[in-house]
Parts: C-alpha cells; sequence; structure tokens
C-alpha cells in the first residue's frame, strides 16, 4: 500500500493529510505555536494514528508553509501556492480561481483547465488582509469565531471601518463597543471590511469562474457570503477548507514519488 | 487675562492654562482611555487648581485633538495641526519643520511665521505612529518609557522586515526567542518607524529648525533615529507632548485680543465646567 503525506505549517495554524491515491485517509488541525518543528511531529504522530499506519508506511511527504523547512522528516518542500492550487483541483477540477484566506494573508490563484497556476497575488505586507483580524475583534466582542460568524450574520447595519489597518480597527471596535452600538453590527463591518480587500486582491488576478474559497477563513460563513456579494459569484467551498494545501502537498507527494520510480 | 488649551489626544490628554504673555501656570498630562475622554472637565478643573484659577478667570479655551469635541466648555475648536504648528513656534520661533509622533496618528507640518502652511499625515496605518512602539513593547515586555535608554545600549541594530505592526509584534517576539539582544531589537524598532515617518516627512521640503513633538519625542533612541533618518539636527521641547495645548491656548489668546480690538471687551460667556455626554452633539 502507498502513503503520503503533505504538512502545511502556517503562521498560525499547522495542518497535516496522509492519502491513499486521492483518497484522504486522516487530517489534523493544531495551532502552530512557537515551534514549528515540535507541533510537525505532533502532526506526524496523530495522522499516522489516525490512519492506523507506522511512521515507515509513508513513503514520500512534501512540507509547505511558512514553518515548511522545520519538518524534519518531509521528503523537500513545496510553495504553498502550488500545493493549495493542485489541492484545488483535486477537489474541484472545473476551478479557475481560488481565493486561500489564511490568517496573515490572502493568496488569489488563477488555475488554467489542468490545474496549472498560471497566475497570483498575495496580500503579505499587512495583517488586514488575513483572518486575523475577525480573530482580533471577536476577541474584543468576547465570543468565539463561531459565535462571531453567527452574529454577523444577523446585523442588518454593518459598521464601517475608518481605516483598513488591523491594530486601528482594533481601537476602533473598542470604541464602538464602549458607544453601546450592538457586537453583530461590528463584526459584520469586519466582513464586510475584510471582504471588499479580499474581493479587489481577486479582481487583481481577472477572477474567472468556479471561484474556490478555501484556508481558515472558508469556516467563516459569514465572511463568505460578504465575499460573495463583494464579488457577485457563488463560491465554491472544500469539505474541510483549511486542510487543502497539506492536501495538495500529499497529491504532489505521491507524483513525486511515482515519477521518481519511473 | 488667561487662556487654556486643551488636547484631547488618542492616548493622552494634556492642558494647559498660560497668562497674557505665554508663560505657563500649570500642565496636566493624563492617559485619554475610552471612559476617560468623556472627562476633559476633570483634566481643566486640575489645571485651574494647579494656578489657582476658577472657570471663569479663563477669558478664552480651544480645545484640540482628535477628541476636541469632547470638551463641551471650549470656546473654539481648532485642529490639532495649527494647534501644534503654533505652540512649536511659540517655543522655537525660527522652527521651520514641526513633525508630531502621536499614539495614533504622525504628523509633519511645515510652519511660516509661526502659522501652519502645509502638512503631511498618516492616521491609517499603526505602523507609522506611536503605536508601533507600544504594540512591540508589549510584546517584548518593557515599558514604553524604557525602550529609549534601551537603544541606546545597542551594540548593532536588528533590522525589522515586517511593515505591519501586527506582523511586526510577531517578528520581534521570534528575533528575540532566536537569541537577539533585547537592546539591539528595540534598536531596530526605532530605525523602522523613524524610516516611515522621515519618508512621509519627505514629502515636504524639510527645512531647519526641525523639531519634533508628541509621545514619540519623549522616546531618546527614537530621536537619534530620526536624526539619523533625516541627516539633520533636531530640537525638542522640554516637554514634547504639551506643544498642541500650548498652541491652542496661545491661538485662543490671540483670537480674544484681535474680537477685544474689533469691538471694545473681549467675549464673556458663563461656562460650566461638564462633562461631555456621548451621542448628543447640542451642549446645553
Amino acid at each position: 500500500m502507498n502513503w503520503f503525506a503533505g504538512i502545511d505549517l502556517g503562521s498560525a495554524y499547522s495542518k497535516g493529510v496522509i492519502v491513499r491515491d486521492s483518497e484522504i485517509v486522516a487530517s489534523h488541525v493544531i495551532r502552530s505555536g512557537s515551534d514549528y518543528g515540535a507541533a510537525a511531529e505532533v502532526i506526524r504522530m496523530e495522522l499516522t494514528e489516525r490512519a492506523g499506519l507506522s511512521q515507515d508506511d509513508v513513503l514520500h511527504t512534501i512540507a509547505a508553509g511558512s514553518g515548511a523547512d522545520s519538518v524534519s522528516f518531509a521528503g523537500r518542500t513545496s510553495s504553498d501556492i502550488v500545493c493549495t492550487a493542485r489541492g484545488v483541483h483535486s477537489i474541484f477540477p472545473q476551478a479557475r480561481t481560488v481565493v486561500d484566506v489564511a490568517n496573515l494573508s490572502t493568496k488569489a490563484i488563477r488555475l488554467d483547465s489542468e490545474g496549472t497556476v498560471t497566475n497570483f497575488t498575495v496580500s503579505e505586507k499587512c495583517a488586514a488582509g488575513g483572518g486575523r483580524l475577525i480573530e482580533v475583534i471577536a476577541n474584543i466582542l468576547r465570543v468565539d469565531l463561531v459565535e462571531f460568524g453567527r452574529i454577523a450574520a444577523r446585523s442588518e447595519n454593518p459598521i464601517e471601518f475608518g481605516t483598513g489597518c488591523a491594530v486601528f480597527g482594533e481601537s476602533e471596535a473598542i470604541t464602538r463597543v464602549s458607544e453601546g452600538v450592538p457586537k453583530e453590527d461590528i463584526a459584520a463591518g469586519v466582513n464586510r471590511a475584510l471582504a471588499r480587500r479580499i474581493s479587489s486582491l481577486v479582481k487583481k488576478v481577472r477572477m474567472e469562474e468556479p471561484c474556490v474559497i478555501c484556508g481558515g477563513g472558508a469556516l467563516h460563513m459569514a465572511l463568505i457570503q460578504a465575499l460573495e456579494s463583494e464579488l457577485k459569484v457563488d463560491l465554491l467551498v472544500p469539505p474541510i477548507p483549511q486542510i487543502t494545501t497539506a492536501f495538495g502537498a500529499a497529491i504532489l507527494a505521491r507524483v513525486a514519488a511515482t515519477e521518481e520510480k519511473t | 487675562m488667561y487662556y487654556a488649551g486643551v488636547d484631547i489626544g488618542s492616548t493622552m490628554t494634556k492642558v494647559v492654562v498660560i497668562d497674557g504673555s505665554d508663560d505657563l501656570l500649570s500642565v496636566i498630562k493624563g492617559p485619554t482611555g475610552p471612559e476617560h475622554r468623556q472627562l476633559a472637565n476633570q483634566a481643566m478643573a486640575q489645571a485651574l487648581e494647579q494656578a489657582s484659577l476658577q472657570i471663569d478667570d479663563i477669558a478664552f479655551i480651544v480645545a484640540t485633538g482628535y477628541g476636541r469635541i469632547n470638551v463641551p466648555f471650549a470656546d473654539l475648536q481648532m485642529t490639532e495641526l495649527s494647534c501644534h504648528a503654533r505652540g512649536v513656534s511659540i517655543l522655537f520661533p525660527d522652527a521651520r519643520t514641526a513633525i508630531d509622533i502621536g499614539g495614533q496618528d504622525a504628523k509633519c507640518m511645515k510652519i511660516s511665521s509661526g502659522r501652519l502652511v502645509n502638512f503631511v499625515m498618516n492616521d491609517k496605518c499603526a505602523a507609522g505612529t506611536g503605536r508601533f512602539l507600544e504594540v512591540t513593547a508589549a510584546a517584548l515586555g518593557i515599558n514604553l518609557e524604557e525602550m529609549g535608554d534601551l537603544s541606546l545600549r545597542a551594540t548593532e541594530r536588528v533590522e525589522i522586515s515586517s511593515l505591519c505592526t501586527v506582523f511586526a509584534q510577531q517578528e520581534v517576539v521570534a528575533l528575540l526567542s532566536r537569541g537577539e539582544k533585547l537592546e539591539n531589537i528595540v534598536a531596530g524598532i526605532h530605525s523602522a518607524l523613524a524610516g516611515r515617518i522621515s519618508t512621509l516627512a519627505r514629502r515636504l521640503a524639510i527645512e531647519p529648525r526641525v523639531v519634533l513633538t508628541g509621545g514619540g519625542a519623549k522616546n531618546t533612541g527614537m530621536v537619534e533615529a530620526m536624526k539619523e533618518k533625516l541627516g539633520c539636527a533636531i530640537s525638542v521641547p522640554e516637554e514634547p507632548l504639551i506643544t498642541g495645548a500650548i498652541g491652542a491656548a496661545v491661538l485662543g489668546k490671540e483670537i480674544c485680543l484681535k474680537t477685544a480690538d474689533e469691538h471694545g471687551t473681549p467675549p464673556a460667556k458663563p461656562r460650566r465646567l461638564e462633562r461631555a455626554t456621548f451621542f448628543k452633539e447640542e451642549y446645553p
């Protein structure tokens, strides 16, 4: 039997997937913490245990993400863009545009019919373009991320944020709370501000449908809805959106091993 | 005759009372804070006590700063840009450029004949403001006040590559855990912020004398970094926090004297020291 693994060590969350052929047999997501190497080991143990495998059963591992170099057991590393694209293409072969909303950055990727990346852009200079903004404001509103999405969906009067800055957004949310603005309006305002930023990023790569949203941001239904109304399209969402890049890495590991053999 | 300037900044509230020859009779500084921003009356009451004056002794009160609308007892609201420029030119009559590093913005002002003639400012991104220092200091577990002295002990400067404050917050912690010296990281933080503010300031032609004000000017490491980035000498007032309040008081005095010239008597209006009530634009 041939098993392959993909590990995606992001700045906030570490994700791992084991595949057999193109089927996911185990996946795992944990907080990255401060030590990528340790996070990678935890994921490796958990994945093999869940899959009922020993570590030697996994023939090849590819690591991606900002901590990719810390995965000692990986055969090689690969760019997250390539892994995300491959993951999305394997789930939705018809997809032409991918929006990957991660904690610190958002990526917009264009694919051709073969799943090859033809263009991409990354919001990486500033935290206001990533899902971190939602975490920061949820913390101020004292709600968890699930509740954040739920209350945002209720709002009929989302607030407007004065700047695009995540730090100033935090103070602005504190001010609004102290002025008695309902939490749902603040939450919905954050979603809309983020959706606008992401939508301008997506427009830069000339979006073509079908468009897929993945990454941790795709766990937030209210954000997806806000983005759908900004982009005026329906977005496709993978079953476990956070592990898309790790899944792509695992598929690439299988491809690489097959190529080596032949 | 006495005049007062009330500067409600995003981070600090400052009140000064001056007499007819611009001498300072009282100086009050305190944190603005979310709940304190409606309490300008308390800072004003303290200033009056310090000067042994009653509210009716004050001929004119000008409010300025980000929270200037929250000062119901003021006779006039003026922008912090005009007030800073005027305050700087009172302290340094030959000043041509004033750079103010505030808690939530940074401004560069050109001054001619004691008046504001041009300005650029950043209040959209925390990375170019005092907030950058505040956030990174908190991440490093040090006080804002100790950053200056720490950075002067640096043996080299660690480059902070993140542009965004949120990213820099993580970067400085990572640098520390990688074994970089705290003082070298702090020097890198000052250099990064000074780089951004001087890029902003260069959009105006910088002419000497250059005066640095605001909370950022209280940080010696920051002043040194600004000198280096701008490549010129920089003057810092004895108390850099209160230039806006001084400017407000002096502009109030000038308005008052001008009205007195035109109408014979200065405008006298009965006023009460009361706290600002929110969501209410009309003051009683």
